[in-house]
């Protein structure tokens, strides 16, 4: 070893920077480039629409190019946050219909009230809400998806056979399900304890809310006596058909391979379920969720996605590529890849969408992305269903915990 | 003075003064590539951090690009707040805990190394380097998926060895039985670093020195303690006092681990903590203040280590 | 005790057949000893890559035997449609490509800058040497996710974002200190009268410490680059954030997209993309790990 072989090294280091120089990628974009931001499951599930819209835009709008940018859920927001800080935010961005107040609040996004998009007036209201904010409207909707029970014919029809029209008939089902068929780890109806998107779906049949706006401050109403209905009628309906341990979530285990192992007759989840029941496949329909009432459905939380322009954007261009994309084509193209389109003008009878026509939306204020990220509504049910807590005491603690929260 | 050295220290005061200079100039030009490299990247977010620690800095400043000036105020609001007492007890104790089953199974499975044979070394090393080769993110999706309490792996073989009826069993109900997986995790990744670092370190002990201590009469425990632990002393300070530093402040597998759906204050460890307070909540002032207040935390729990090492190299 | 000190101890010579069996005795008791520790040795690492050979099986098991009720160790029906599905997922081959080139640049460069520094900081009294050492570790101590954003800020001021070469100077940044730190102490246990020795011979200092010193520190300077190698390959948070096109990212970032969407995960595609990715770093640790051997015998011959 000696000068040779350090000179030697250290030539390596030098071809190296240059092969980064010279490998790495093109950098920043030309001046006429539109930078999209959408979520990786557009390119998994529907990368051709994506593709028309692209064209589209690109033979309305000659010499500009789209640089379409997938990003994954988890953190998609730290990246949008480190692109604000540094001035380079994308043209066009999709967000989660419960992230959008939060960033409007905050004047991340360019005012696009007096654009007129394709459909705007027969928007989907649970989806248009999560755009509009302090009067203004920064947000398209894109899509949506409900919520729908997922089940297994054979073992209903084992069981009586008749579709549940109210909330009790569908516990005694359950019971009649989970008699004959005893093993530790199935469940008549699985549902992971602290999905909270259940649990206040029954608080919002009841009546109940998550928080009111009093005099300009909010106010968590989840000890108030209609949410306690709902979250005690959760909580016979846990009890009678769940065997979820009370502190897990509907993401681990997927509710779907649960019903593919065998281990659940039915589950309360996404429409798209059926593609990955394993074995099941035949042998699985879909009905939507009953009330307490009978023969009325439960209000369902509407999922979704809207598509929003950050400041620093190309407003008249990404408003143009927005348009393209959520155009009748496109809206029927999604519609025809399970998902619930923007518009109640191609709204149609799928399981998915009737469950969509009553839903309920988490309280629009810019801090309620702080309430989900804390799990208070996730600590709440987890107390209540491993009985460390009282339902009144427990909801008492979360709805304390809301109002602070919203109210920072 | 003889005469020979007369001449020699005649000759060091003719030595051009360029010469001189040249020859101390040589460790800063040693160090200079790297102080160049972090000051250009790192000068300007380690001065922002500590400015925005002083500053409200919210979403809505961050795209304003303007903070407003608060002083101590994030300061004090994190220090009353008790959470962050709560959260420090436990990421201390679970930092104790990491790095004592860290450094000491990585320890014991190096002495494995030298005392098994070449074939099983081979094996074992091989081993040890895949487990280290897998992304964080990757090792904690594989765990979730082996504990989860449905159908993981975890529990079939426990039943099936019969130590008990594990079918469906959670193994995240309570906040020691998270922070027990957690550590297990970590604990399992950092291992191969020490194992592998330790045995490294064992290739400087020289052999002949071993073999005289055990002619002499010495137990293994003697000869660990008077030959190899001196030689292997600079190494255990490294390995402990970067323990300390990683373990105190992870995050990617807490809090992928534990899911991003069950975290809260009941289980919330440092990284975890800065990580919401901070970041998921968009205050970044708050967040710059814990951030240096865990830094603060981190150098006085390895000071101990760091000043052996400090130390070490004055004495040379 | 050992036969060297039975010897040495002056064992009495007796009738011949005695000695001769007792070290009979003796060798199979070692091969005994030798061969309980192999045991102990392959417990461990059953243990130890359980999760490993976990990911490696399921990659081989068709999506039917993966959400099957009853998990079984080894694939009935082993298929390569995992691996097949992976590589022609959108963008494989510029992502291996790119996590190459990062690591490829920040082993060398780290190497080369971080050993120049050890050593000023082991073997050279000057002022600054301890503050300098005091920087070093601190850097370490910092909370990574505080660092994310004006970093990204930094990068976009030199229009570094979405660019290898920012991930680059990144991983270097986080590197470095680690480096420094880990190459200083290894340095520091080298004994000081083999540099002495080399400077009796007339050649200056600097010389001296990369001909004697480089081949001494070697097992440190390979334990160093593996970790540096490993870190850089694995790591995740700032490569996410700076590598926005899909074209530009690594390896890490590119597997994200298996489990970061809203619907179903694909497990299998996952683990077998994960075995792939482990594979540079398997390949590059067994070149380099014969160093470490060579250490051990090096370390033997010199005092």
């Amino acid at each position: 070893m000696n000068v040779r072989a350090m000179a030697a090294a250290v030539l390596v280091a030098a071809l190296a920077v240059v092969a980064v120089g010279v490998g790495g990628a093109s950098g920043g974009s030309s001046a006429n480039t539109l930078t999209v931001w959408l979520q990786v499951d557009a390119q998994s599930g529907w990368s051709e629409v994506v593709a028309a819209a692209n064209a589209q835009f690109k033979a309305q709008n000659p010499g500009w190019d789209v640089d379409v940018q997938y990003q994954t859920w988890g953190t998609h927001l730290a990246k949008f946050d480190a692109t604000l800080a540094g001035g380079n935010a994308p043209d066009v961005i999709e967000m989660g219909n419960t992230e959008m107040t939060k960033y409007s609040a905050a004047g991340a996004f360019q005012d696009l009230t007096a654009i007129s998009f394709p459909n705007k007036s027969t928007w989907l209201q649970g989806l248009a809400a999560s755009g509009r904010y302090g009067g203004k409207i920064y947000g398209v909707p894109y899509y949506a998806g409900s919520r729908v029970v997922t089940y297994r014919t054979d073992l209903f029809r084992q069981a009586g056979g008749k579709i549940p029209q109210s909330q009790a008939e569908f516990i005694a089902l359950a019971k009649r399900i989970g008699a004959k068929n005893k093993a530790k780890t199935f469940s008549p109806v699985y549902i992971a304890g602290t999905d909270w998107y259940v649990a206040m779906s029954f608080v919002y049949d009841y009546g109940g809310q998550i928080a009111i706006t009093r005099k300009g401050k909010w106010v968590g109403t989840l000890d108030k006596p209609a949410a306690l209905a709902g979250l005690a009628a959760y909580k016979r309906f846990f009890e009678a058909s769940s065997r979820a341990p009370a502190g897990s979530n509907e993401g681990t285990p997927p509710p779907y391979d649960v019903m593919a192992h065998g281990n659940a007759a039915s589950t309360y989840g996404a429409g798209w379920f059926t593609c990955c029941v394993g074995d099941y496949k035949n042998k699985v329909a879909q009905f939507v969720m009953p009330s307490h009432t009978k023969g009325q459905p439960i209000p369902g939380f509407l999922g979704g996605s809207d598509l929003a322009v950050p400041v620093g954007g190309n407003k008249d261009k990404a408003a143009a590529w927005i348009s393209a994309f959520t155009d009748n084509a496109s809206m029927t193209a999604l519609r025809a890849k399970g998902n619930i389109p923007n518009t109640t003008s191609l709204l149609g009878t799928s399981v998915n969408e009737r469950a969509a026509r009553k839903s309920w939306f988490v309280p629009q204020s810019k801090n309620w992305v702080n309430v989900e990220n804390g799990n208070v509504l996730r600590t709440m049910l987890q107390r209540i269903l491993s009985g460390r807590s009282s339902i009144k005491d427990a909801a008492s603690v979360a709805s304390d915990n809301i109002t602070y929260t919203l109210n920072q | 003075m003889t005469v020979a050295a007369e001449a020699i220290a005649h000759r060091s005061r003719r030595r051009p003064r360029l010469k001189r200079i040249a020859h101390a100039s040589v460790p800063y030009l040693l160090i200079l590539p790297v102080i160049v490299v972090i000051t250009a990247i790192l000068g300007y977010p380690l001065y922002k951090l500590v400015t925005l620690s002083f500053q409200q800095y919210g979403l809505a400043e961050l795209i304003q690009k303007k903070g407003v000036w608060i002083g101590f105020d994030n300061f004090s609001s994190v220090l009353h707040d008790e959470v962050f007492w709560r959260v420090l007890l436990r990421t201390v104790i679970f930092t104790a805990a990491n790095v004592g089953l860290t450094i000491g199974l990585g320890t014991l499975i190096a002495f494995l190394l030298v005392r098994v044979s070449t074939w099983v070394r081979i094996l074992l090393t091989a081993g040890l380097v895949l487990v280290w080769s897998m992304p964080a993110v990757v090792a904690v999706q594989v765990w979730v998926w082996m504990t989860n309490f449905e159908n993981g792996i975890l529990n079939y073989v426990l039943t099936e060895l019969h130590v008990g009826d594990y079918t469906g069993h959670d193994w995240y109900g309570s906040t020691f039985s998270k922070l027990g997986m957690v550590t297990l995790l970590i604990v399992w990744g950092a291992i191969p670093f020490v194992a592998i670092t330790v045995y490294a370190g064992l290739a400087q002990v020289p052999r002949e020195l071993v073999e005289a201590a055990e002619i002499d009469g010495a137990g293994p425990g003697r000869v660990f303690r008077d030959v190899t632990f001196p030689v292997l002393k600079p190494i255990f300070l490294i390995l402990t006092s970067l323990s300390i530093i990683w373990d105190f402040g992870v995050f990617t597998q807490p809090y992928l681990l534990i899911g991003s759906s069950a975290v809260d204050t009941s289980n919330y460890l440092m990284g975890v903590y800065v990580f919401i307070e901070g970041y998921s909540h968009s205050d970044f002032g708050r967040g710059a203040a814990i951030s240096l207040l865990m830094l603060l935390i981190v150098a006085v729990l390895s000071i101990f280590y760091v000043r052996r090492m400090v130390k070490m190299g004055e004495a040379q | 005790m050992s036969a060297v000190s039975e010897v040495a101890a002056g064992a009495r010579p007796v009738a011949r057949a005695t000695p001769r069996a007792a070290s009979i005795r003796r060798a199979r008791r070692r091969r005994l000893r030798r061969a309980v520790w192999n045991v102990v040795g392959l417990g461990v690492f059953l243990v130890l890559v359980f999760p490993v050979f976990w990911m490696i099986s399921t990659a081989f098991k068709p999506d039917t035997e993966i959400h099957s009720s009853s998990p079984t160790w080894f694939s009935i029906h082993p298929t390569l449609q995992h691996f097949r599905d992976a590589m022609a997922r959108p963008y494989f081959w510029e992502v291996v490509k790119n996590s190459l080139i990062v690591v490829g640049a920040v082993v060398a460069l780290s190497m080369v800058v971080a050993f120049l520094a050890a050593v000023a900081l082991a073997k050279y009294r000057f002022t600054g040497n301890k503050l300098f050492v005091v920087l070093v570790i601190g850097i370490l101590m910092l909370p990574q996710a505080g660092l994310v954003i004006p970093l990204y800020v930094v990068l976009a001021k030199y229009h570094l974002t979405n660019h290898l070469m920012g991930l680059v100077l990144t991983h270097l940044v986080i590197l470095l200190p680690f480096a420094v730190w880990t190459l200083r102490g290894f340095i520091m246990g080298i004994p000081k009268e083999l540099e002495e020795a080399a400077m009796v011979d007339g050649s200056s200092r600097l010389g001296a410490f990369t001909r004697i010193l480089l081949p001494l520190v070697a097992p440190g300077l390979v334990a160093t680059s593996v970790f540096v190698f490993i870190t850089s390959w694995n790591e995740y948070i700032f490569a996410n954030v700076i590598l926005t096109d899909q074209a530009n990212q690594t390896l890490t970032v590119w597997l994200s997209y298996f489990y970061g969407t809203s619907r179903a995960t694909d497990w299998g595609g996952l683990m077998a993309a994960s075995t792939l990715t482990a594979i540079p770093v398997v390949i590059f640790f067994l070149l380099v790990q014969r160093k470490i051997a060579f250490g051990l015998t090096a370390g033997a011959v010199k005092a």
